[in-house]
């Protein structure tokens, strides 16, 4: 019996797993704070406490995310997109391809059986076609995220959005709302713009077998239905897991490689 | 790209669609009332066209022959090119060849369907072509690279030198679908005698290679036919230009458009020629009249387009200045550089004439007259040289009483992009107000048209203009 | 190596600075297709413009528009801050169309800026095919930049003096061949980082000077000792980069070594010597048209992937790091089409758009290139279970 963990420190949540073999004992998503070390700290005690368990019995974890090089207590240091590789496979076994949308970035990768990555495209420097996006549009549009989410399949005539730049997305949202838009189809609108956006990269990947989605926007129903019809695919859905957690999730599936392939590693 | 685009080919589908709308108002008003109730999110644009008269319903004619001819290329046993606007067709058909220029397509495509070309432009994003380039060609390859349209057998550019961002889209294609390429490559000056000759010989390594990919030698009675076609349209056209300096000007903001929408698919054509006519008597009756071509009927302002045009989704922009009172002063791409113009005799070595005494003298006109094509003639060298984009700029606006100069393009324009600060600056200076847009001119993503039209509202109070 | 790295890494390096107390005159440059042994036989140090050191975009960006990339931006930016005083001197080409346009922005710049525009401003028209005519066109492209040199600097430029000057530049072209030889071994006794160094502060230092470290540098990497590595071989390819730290960041991943690039700046076709036979001009404008090609001059893809994949094979590399400024639309097209032709090879890939400048933003570009080393790496161990 091994007990491992992975924590994902992204640039809007954070998020830590604890594993025993090959089964989630607990999981834990937090806000991120300035600095990655405390956004670390706090969302592994908050793991840690949910399964009742102390760091010392954690034999072995694994740090990825946006702020990885900076969470003191881990014993290996993995790329985000590894991980979510790694967790999606865990997720959903027939997993191929995945789209990670993560709070700043967007990728896209496609993995072999183990949940090895073979390929994978990013998306680059600007906010549209990232978790940000969202949670700007929705900021304007005086709406929970959730809610959003939900605006597309009640849209009739989603607008058509600036999709290029988030900032004169967010003009043209204003605008729609002023001139008295259905806020439905504006709400509709943003996550069309947003399921374009991914669905270039997608596509730009040529994916292959069944896709799954990871990161917080896959709970976004009206971005994951649009993105669906752009790429012409169904995207697998799975309860196995919060696909928020991927990261982390993948990050303790390493560990666990890590300690079964090698024994427990050192520092 | 969605599944239901992949359904059908995009040449096809507009075809089709300029096919039915130029049938449209053959029917009763109470048919052609019932059709647009039918296509609901093309009748805005039909509409347009098809009340603008005649000559509206002569353009959607015109396209639907230019769709149906690169359809039928194949089956008649002709080779099809792709290529550009500033890139005049003339000897491509000379040599019985029927081209593709991909900004008209792309132009067209923005216009009549709602949501434009996003899923090509997007699937040329996803196969390589990076999202910063222009969006002009990008729209039309991402359908052709796709294979949604009929296969193109080569490639010609003119734009090296030019138009990096051009160049390298049609570099690309041919590359991604390993068909035989030909750039002609032009350098910063324009007029004098070692650019001439430099123009008139890669003219005739591109009449060899033309030759090569179509086995067949170039015809040069056939080219004379259509020089001397060219000669008709080039007097036509300057007749318009001409009724296009009275005040007000009764020619109307769509004909700019169709006036090198025309040139650019059907140069040296019969077609053009009738479209050029069936335009100029319209003109005419309005000059006669003393009348406006707006559709409002009073000219309140005369703005002068200093690049390109905006070509989204129902011509949104060319009825909105229709609208308002502003009359088109033409842009880059609707002024035509023939010897026998005003305005071309005002800036030495600008313009071509056409010599069809030999067959050197006739690559060689052609050679001249590709080279006043817009972008390739002004935006080529350093933008305050002679001949070059300001002092073109300055001369145009003078001869036709420009009020105001508007800049519009792409994002993907890296040439322009990188000195409108400046020739705006100059503008400025000779007392022109100056907007420049920030939108895409194909895509309306970038800047939604609502957006768009705030800013030019804006500026169009602020400055007093309107 | 101190001395590349000093040199690679500022603006007013030290051997300009001590070039120019000589009384000497210097001329900048902006393209790799601009012959620099011409300078070299005037008695002029050619000086190949960069833009590091900058710290922010005021005046880059009030001159450009927005869309453009950041290198040219960056040049400006410099000019305007007076970084280029010690410039005589400035040849622009149309390189590209953001390049190009450096002429105009930086001479209205100077309406505004004083002093910052050198007496000697010319514009050297490259063409775009090195076609029979193409061809001709450069010869008297040099020709005429040749005669205006002359005139506005006084100078003589003989044939004996260019030839010289070929034969000059044709020895450390073969010290670079040398270089890219050792780093083709099984062992490789130099990082990519001090590579990129030294052949950046080639376009900087006088060729004298440049010559004589690079071959006395040389000999100390063949006595280097060379354990074993498990680094990774890569090669970088891509957009306009005179910034080492590009180089720098892949490295400081201890799986990474680049062992190979194709870059403007970087080592792209060293190997080639130019003949210091028959006319100089007509050997020069053929070298440089005709033989070192880059995306500008379109319709040559084939050429170039022919030539990535030979220089892979020579240099046993294990991935392709591809890179693109954003709004460089010549290499982000080309590095699709490597990706797309490469990766159907085998070989893995990493396409990558980035900023220059004091906008680069680092910690994008290393999670990509972990994320791809851990993929060469999982390729690795899979191809050897």
């Amino acid at each position: 019996m091994s007990i491992v963990a992975g924590c994902d420190v992204g640039s809007l949540t954070s998020k830590a797993v604890i594993l025993k073999d090959h089964r989630i004992i607990a999981s834990c998503i937090v806000k991120s704070k300035p600095r990655p070390m405390d956004s670390a700290a706090a969302v592994m005690e908050g793991v840690l406490s949910a399964a009742g368990l102390s760091m010392n019995v954690v034999e072995h974890c694994t740090g990825t995310g946006y702020g990885r090089e900076q969470i003191p207590f881990v014993q290996e240091i993995v790329s985000e997109i590894s991980c979510h590789g790694k967790g999606a496979r865990w997720m959903l076994s027939s997993a191929r391809t995945v789209i990670d949308i993560g709070g700043q970035d967007c990728k896209t990768m496609k993995i072999d059986a183990e949940g090895n990555v073979i390929k994978f495209t990013a998306n680059d420097k600007c906010a549209s076609g990232t978790g940000r996006f969202l949670e700007v549009m929705a900021r304007v549009l005086g709406v929970e995220i959730d809610e959003l989410g939900r605006m597309t399949d009640r849209a009739k005539t989603p607008v058509t959005l600036a999709s290029t730049c988030t900032v004169w997305a967010q003009a043209d949202v204003i605008k729609y709302i002023n001139s008295g838009l259905a806020v439905e189809d504006i709400g509709a609108g943003i996550n069309t713009a947003m399921a374009q956006r991914v669905a270039i990269l997608v596509n730009a990947l040529t994916p292959e077998g069944d896709i799954f989605m990871t990161g917080g926007v896959a709970k976004n129903t009206g971005v994951v239905s649009t993105l669906e019809k752009l790429i012409g695919r169904k995207i697998k859905k799975t309860v196995k897991a919060d696909p928020q957690i991927a990261g982390a999730l993948g990050a303790a599936l390493i560990s666990l490689e890590k300690i079964n392939g090698k024994g427990r590693s050192t520092i | 790209m969605r599944p239901e685009i992949k359904e059908y080919n995009y040449d096809w589908m507009m075809a089709g669609v300029m096919n039915m709308a130029g049938k449209v108002p053959n029917g009763t008003a109470k048919e052609t009332a019932l059709t647009y109730r039918y296509v609901p999110y093309f009748s805005k644009v039909a509409r347009t066209f098809i009340e603008s008269g005649e000559v509206g319903v002569q353009i959607l004619n015109l396209f639907a022959r230019y769709y149906g001819n690169v359809l039928g290329a194949h089956a008649a046993g002709k080779k099809i090119a792709l290529t550009t606007f500033c890139f005049s067709p003339a000897i491509l058909y000379a040599m019985d060849v029927v081209p593709i220029c991909t900004e008209i397509f792309t132009a067209l495509g923005g216009i009549v369907w709602r949501r434009g070309m996003f899923d090509y432009l997007d699937h040329a994003c996803q196969i390589g072509l990076p999202e910063t380039s222009c969006s002009s060609q990008r729209g039309a390859m991402g359908a052709y690279l796709a294979g949604l349209g009929e296969s193109f057998d080569f490639v010609i550019c003119d734009t090296p030198g030019v138009c990096d961002t051009n160049a390298n889209a049609f570099a690309f294609a041919a590359a991604y679908l390993d068909k035989p390429f030909f750039q002609l490559n032009y350098p910063q000056n324009i007029g004098d005698h070692r650019t001439e000759g430099y123009h008139l010989e890669d003219y005739q390594a591109m009449v060899r290679f033309v030759e090569e990919q179509t086995g067949k030698k170039m015809d040069y009675e056939r080219l004379a036919e259509v020089l001397a076609e060219v000669e008709k349209q080039d007097a036509l056209i300057a007749d318009l230009e001409d009724l296009h300096t009275l005040t007000p000007t009764p020619i109307p903001p769509l004909f700019n458009l169709a006036l090198y929408a025309g040139k650019f698919t059907f140069s040296g054509n019969p077609e053009y020629t009738v479209l050029l006519e069936k335009m100029a008597a319209t003109a005419k009756q309005l000059a006669a009249a003393g009348l406006s071509g707006l559709k409002t009927g009073r000219e309140k302002l005369r703005a002068c387009m200093f690049y390109i045009d905006h070509y989204t989704l129902n011509v949104n922009f060319w009825n909105w200045l229709s609208e308002n009172g502003v009359a088109h002063m033409g842009s880059i791409l609707s002024h035509h550089f023939r010897d026998n113009l005003d305005y071309a005799k005002a800036l030495k070595g600008s313009a071509y004439g056409v010599d069809t005494s030999s067959p050197d003298a006739m690559l060689n006109s052609v050679a001249q007259m590709n080279a006043r094509l817009p972008m390739v003639r002004s935006v080529r060298g350093p933008y305050d040289q002679p001949n070059m984009w300001l002092e073109e700029t300055l001369v145009l606006a003078k001869h036709f009483g420009a009020e105001c100069m508007i800049y519009n393009g792409t994002p993907g324009c890296r040439n322009t992009w990188a000195n409108v600060k400046l020739i705006a600056r100059d503008l400025e200076r000779h007392g022109y107000p100056v907007h420049i847009m920030y939108d895409d001119a194909f895509d309306d993503r970038v800047e939604s048209w609502e957006a768009t039209r705030e800013r030019l509202e804006e500026f169009f109070t602020i400055r007093g203009l309107l | 190596m101190d001395a590349f790295y000093a040199a690679a890494t500022q603006i007013k390096t030290q051997s300009i600075l001590d070039w120019k107390a000589q009384g000497k005159q210097v001329v900048g440059y902006t393209c790799s297709y601009v012959p620099a042994e011409i300078f070299h036989a005037a008695d002029l140090l050619p000086v190949r413009l960069r833009g590091i050191e900058t710290d922010g975009m005021e005046i880059g960006d009030a001159y450009y528009g927005p869309f453009i990339c950041s290198f040219p931006k960056c040049i400006l930016q410099l000019a305007g801050k007076g970084m280029f005083d010690f410039l005589d001197g400035v040849v622009i080409t149309p390189g590209c169309d953001a390049m190009r346009r450096l002429d105009e922005c930086w001479r209205k710049a100077g309406e505004d800026y004083p002093g910052i525009v050198p007496a000697y401003f010319y514009y050297f028209d490259v063409p775009h095919k090195a076609e029979a005519h193409g061809l001709r066109w450069f010869v008297t492209e040099i020709r005429n930049l040749i005669h205006s040199l002359e005139i506005h600097f006084n100078k003589r430029i003989t044939a004996e003096k260019l030839r010289a000057a070929i034969a000059h530049y044709n020895q450390g072209r073969r010290l670079l061949q040398t270089l890219e030889d050792l780093r083709a071994q099984g062992r490789v006794p130099v990082s990519g980082t001090e590579v990129f160094a030294a052949t950046v502060a080639g376009t900087v230092m006088p060729r004298e000077e440049f010559t004589r470290s690079l071959e006395k540098w040389i000999k100390t990497l063949k006595k280097r000792p060379t354990p074993t590595s498990n680094r990774k071989r890569l090669m970088l390819v891509g957009s306009i980069s005179d910034d080492i730290d590009l180089v720098e960041l892949i490295e400081k991943n201890t799986n990474a070594l680049v062992v190979a690039e194709n870059l403007c700046f970087g080592v792209r076709y060293e190997g080639n010597e130019i003949p210091e036979q028959g006319d100089p001009v007509e050997a020069l404008a053929e070298h440089y048209l005709g033989r070192s090609i880059c995306p500008r001059m379109y319709g040559k893809y084939k050429e170039r992937l022919g030539y990535l994949k030979e220089k892979i094979r020579k240099a046993g590399v294990e991935g392709v790091v591809m890179q693109n400024i954003r709004f460089c639309d010549l290499h982000g097209a080309e590095n699709a089409l490597f990706e797309r032709d490469l990766e159907a090879e085998g070989i893995p890939c990493l396409r990558i758009e980035r900023e220059y400048g004091p906008l680069i933003e680092t910690g994008r570009m290393k999670l990509r290139i972990n994320a791809f080393l851990e993929r060469i790496s999982i390729k690795e161990k899979n191809h050897a279970a």
